[in-house]
């Protein structure tokens, strides 16, 4: 018995490592399917490139390869291997490659990186309030299953989350926008109105919310459906479980059995589901931010497209993957910590 | 001749029985009467309605009025003949596409549930492996390198992105299912993995599998239409093809060319929803504790 | 003025299904003593739970009561009654502090009876805070004595989460919980079912225990007739929501009237019973939409006649003024059914 802490650090450490040593493990592999996808698949974009740039620019083959070449940081007449190993060493340094269309000569660092951030934050906002509603939504349900209000959120959660995100975005734009004159078209384009300054202050921060809040909604109503939906058959299925009747027996009031006792376990399983949310919504942002014109990674995506700017598609689809990892080890490990029976694997059972 | 009209006689039975079971339901029956009338619109309204081909510039944008039952749109044509034309494509890639997905999970999640051990372990990593990754992202950047020209390309397509969150679930199940007595029975009779599981097991799960399906459609329907608005994949006068078209001409912006817009998004919510719909009568009709009442 | 607990008048609870009214308890009369120990046996199904639900007010929210008082009594040192009320019309904050401080149910699924993301100390400090009670490290010294009581390692079980204890444990920790507030009756509902002999032996070695040196009043929900015996003073028979036999342990068991006391005695073999001796109860328990007309068990009685199809017969007393039995034909049961008792 007295061995107890030691173990349990031991223990926790463990699933830490773990959960990290998993999310290296599928950021390897994305990374090497990113390169074999620009390298190895047939239709070989380099060679597309290639072609592309001979067009473009009235260069010679030759020229244009070198061209390629260095744009991809890759050297293409190297083996497979040998440019398999510069591509991931050229990544570790942050190197991405230049790009060739959009931003002539430009680090694709440099231009992802200063778009995520607004993607990160839209994005980012939108399932928070999506998650937090659904979260009350779903225990609401719950407490009051198969009730008129009950069956009218389900189903409700149902029909709104199966309309593709596209057209929410050009339904929302359409109400808002041109038949109920509600929102001004101006706020629906953009991520902030030309010529405000950034930094701290509210007029900024007022403008960018402004901006944000029209392709915020389509991000909300595309995903509250489900988060009501998981949290209410958790809610549920809590409910069924004894200590929630024994606490009831205990007396205590309805507010901490609600938190604490129901809340708590009901929204467990959730957490998990968090990341891969962040993944899906990623994943919209290339049509909505296309939609809205917000100036994110997904327009930066959606142009890369038209294009055919390869280097940026590949930097792009590399960092985003990574970003969607990094939040699925946080959601894991926050499982972990909130989670006693896996924090501290019990010595009985 | 009697056994004709009998087994005639018996089907009819059996459909009626089936139709009363979707009827307990009325949003599901209300999704199932809404998605049978979209399949046959078109499905079978091509064979009555002529295609628009002839671009008419006199008629452009013409808002919805007794020549024109829903308007026209940029090049004049009328919108309620390229929204019956426009549905199989969708419907089509959907259906193919779900059945694909639900197959691949099946199996998969199946033989993985089954065999456990080091193979379980394994096809559960690569499917982690894939739910962790930002499939929109990827499904677009593959779609670009790939060409889609045909339905069944764009359904399986769709179908390998998809399967890897349904297999997991289909796991879950057959785990669940696994600790049951009869299939303990079956496997002390030596009766085989392959005969457990298709002989014993799947008819068990042929409810879930149903559900599992139609929620495939609606998901195969929900990439469709961004990849086909983003003019990843270039084909056909389908639902999805038609509103991207009116979008980028800015139909959104014109009043007179709202139609244009509207009436192929109508298309495809409505598919969406009648699915979504029907499927509440499956999950009635296989889950009697979902019924209200004791 | 009655010495008793709890006295129970005419209580009916209802369950609303599909096919009819489920009828769970019908016009129960029941009283609890000050310091004494009920058990209420039957079969699955008999209404036991139910009652003890009812009394604590968690029933399912289908269920409904539908008539009945039930008079709950706190008595000072010398045996003065300080408070007197009906449980059935105490409002919803009333009926909060009345439950695990005037009277304590614990149930028989303590295996899940924690909330599984907090410590068993939080939990403790829960109840106490709800019901305004002691704190921080008063309630913790509180605690490891009821530990200590219920034989439990206060150091092990205080900080620890509900999956690092044993079911056992967990049963037991439950059990010095129900005594945290002192209260004056606990309701126990089948505390061993589930749990290996052995950690039966010790919860029940527990229980005999505390109830000597605290003297609550206990009602002890069972169809485990063995332990009944063991912790009961008196002993209650329950059938189709009814109490058919009601009298001192010595004597029902010894002396059962009921035929289907009788029953449930002569079910459980000893261990001289020759297997060709081993009997069981006819029939089954019966269908409690539509229940038989007269007394409830006539159609898995060997004695039923035609009166007991056609009228119910009351709780009256047989033997003795303290030995009540349902049942027309009691003076017959015993030597008819159970002529040579073991």
């Amino acid at each position: 018995m007295s061995q107890e802490k030691p173990l349990a650090e031991r223990i926790l450490k463990n699933y830490a490592l773990q959960t990290i040593a998993k999310k290296v493990l599928i950021v390897w592999v994305v990374v090497t399917l990113s390169f074999l996808i620009v390298r190895g698949l047939p239709g070989n974009p380099v060679d597309i490139m290639v072609l592309n740039l001979m067009d473009s620019q009235g260069i010679s083959e030759d020229e244009a390869r070198t061209r390629a070449a260095s744009l991809l940081r890759l050297d293409l007449d190297a083996p497979l291997h040998e440019q398999y190993f510069d591509f991931l060493g050229n990544l570790l340094r942050g190197d991405l490659g230049d790009s060739y269309v959009l931003a002539r000569g430009k680090p694709v660092a440099e231009i992802v990186f200063q778009r995520l951030p607004w993607t990160l934050f839209s994005v980012g906002t939108s399932l928070l309030i999506s998650f937090t509603l659904g979260m009350f939504l779903g225990m609401l349900a719950a407490y009051r299953r198969n009730s008129l209000l009950d069956q009218t959120l389900t189903n409700l959660s149902a029909m709104v989350g199966a309309v593709p995100n596209t057209l929410w975005a050009i339904i929302l734009v359409l109400l808002l926008g041109v038949v109920w004159k509600i929102v001004p078209l101006n706020m629906m384009r953009g991520s902030v109105s030309p010529g405000v300054q950034p930094g701290f202050t509210l007029a900024f921060i007022g403008d960018v919310l402004k901006h944000w809040l029209v392709p915020g909604m389509v991000y909300v109503l595309t995903t509250l459906g489900g988060w009501m939906l998981a949290m209410r058959s958790s809610t549920v299925s809590v409910l069924g479980d004894d200590y929630v009747t024994v606490a009831r027996a205990r007396g205590l009031p309805d507010f901490r059995i609600i938190t604490a006792y129901v809340g708590r376990n009901a929204s467990l399983p959730l957490v998990t589901a968090l990341a891969i949310s962040i993944g899906f919504l990623l994943g919209g942002s290339t049509v909505i931010e296309f939609i809205f014109v917000y100036q994110g990674v997904g327009l930066l995506m959606s142009q890369a497209i038209a294009k055919r700017d390869y280097p940026v598609m590949q930097g792009i689809l590399l960092v985003t993957t990574i970003t969607v990892i990094i939040s699925t080890a946080i959601a894991d490990l926050l499982y972990g910590w909130l989670d006693p029976r896996i924090r501290i694997r019990g010595e009985q059972e | 001749m009697t056994i004709l009209t009998h087994s005639l006689a018996g089907f009819w039975r059996e459909t009626v029985k089936t139709l009363k079971l979707i009827a307990r339901n009325k949003i599901g029956f209300l999704g199932f009467l809404l998605l049978v009338s979209l399949v046959l619109m078109s499905y079978v309204g091509p064979l009555i309605v002529p295609p628009e081909t002839r671009a008419d510039t006199t008629q452009i944008y013409k808002t919805p009025s007794r020549e024109h039952p829903l308007g026209t749109d940029f090049q004049g044509r009328e919108n309620w003949v390229m929204l019956v034309h426009g549905g199989a494509e969708v419907i089509s890639v959907a259906f193919l596409a779900g059945l694909l997905t639900t197959i691949i999970a099946v199996v998969v999640g199946a033989f993985s549930a089954f065999l456990g051990g080091r193979a379980d372990e394994l096809i559960m990593t690569v499917t982690d492996v894939w739910l962790a990754l930002p499939r929109g992202i990827l499904l677009v950047v593959t779609a670009f390198f790939i060409s889609l020209e045909d339905v069944w390309a764009l359904a399986l397509f769709l179908a390998v992105f998809g399967w890897p969150s349904l297999a997991r679930q289909v796991r879950s199940q057959f785990l669940s299912l696994k600790k049951r007595e009869y299939v303990e029975a079956a496997q002390l009779l030596n009766l085989g993995t392959p005969h457990i599981i298709f002989r014993e097991m799947l008819p068990n799960m042929m409810s879930y599998i149903l559900i599992a399906l139609v929620e495939s459609m609606t998901g195969a329907i929900y990439s469709q239409t961004y990849l086909v608005f983003l003019g990843l994949v270039p084909f056909g006068n389908n639902w999805g093809v038609l509103f991207s078209l009116a979008y980028a001409k800015n139909a959104i912006y014109n009043p007179n060319a709202m139609w244009s817009l509207l009436v192929p998004m109508g298309g495809i919510v409505l598919l969406q929803l009648s699915l979504i719909m029907f499927s509440r009568s499956l999950e009635e009709i296989f889950n009697p504790r979902l019924r209200t009442g004791v | 003025m009655s010495a008793d607990t709890l006295s129970i008048r005419n209580l009916t609870i209802e369950y609303q299904a599909k096919r009819g009214a489920v009828q769970a308890v019908r016009n129960l009369n029941l009283d609890v003593r000050r310091s004494e120990a009920l058990a209420l046996i039957g079969e699955s199904g008999s209404g036991k739970t139910t009652i003890g639900l009812g009394i604590v007010r968690l029933l399912v929210s289908t269920a409904k009561i539908t008539s009945g008082e039930m008079i709950f009594r706190r008595f000072d040192k010398t045996g003065q009654v300080i408070k007197e009320f009906d449980v059935l019309k105490l409002s919803p904050g009333e009926m909060r502090a009345f439950r695990w401080k005037d009277c304590a149910m614990v149930f028989q699924a303590a295996l899940n009876a924690f909330n599984p993301v907090l410590k068993i100390s939080a939990q403790f400090a829960d109840t106490a805070r709800a019901h305004g009670y002691l704190q921080g490290e008063a309630l913790r010294k509180r605690a490891c004595e009821l530990f200590d009581l219920v034989r439990l390692d206060p150091e092990r079980v205080w900080n620890s989460y509900p999956h690092e204890l044993s079911g056992g444990m967990r049963q037991r920790v439950l059990i010095a919980l129900g005594l945290l507030l002192d209260p004056p009756m606990l309701i126990l509902d089948e505390p061993t079912t589930a749990l290996d002999i052995l950690t039966q032996r010790n919860i029940m070695d527990v229980l005999k225990d505390l109830r000597d040196k605290l003297r609550f009043s206990l009602i002890f929900i069972s169809h485990d007739l063995s332990l009944a015996a063991e912790l009961a003073d008196r002993v209650a028979t329950v059938y189709a929501g009814r109490i058919v036999e009601l009298g001192n342990v010595y004597d029902t068991f010894q002396n059962p009237q009921h035929p289907y006391t009788i029953g449930l005695m002569s079910a459980v073999p000893t261990l001289t019973t020759h297997r060709d001796n081993v009997s069981s109860i006819p029939g089954s328990p019966p269908d409690l939409i539509d229940l038989p007309t007269g007394c409830k068990f006539h159609p898995r009685c060997p004695l039923a006649i035609e009166k007991c199809v056609c009228e119910e017969p009351t709780l009256s007393p047989t033997t003795g003024p303290e030995h009540l039995a349902a049942c027309w034909r009691w003076p017959e049961a015993k030597q008819t059914l159970m002529p040579n008792p073991k």
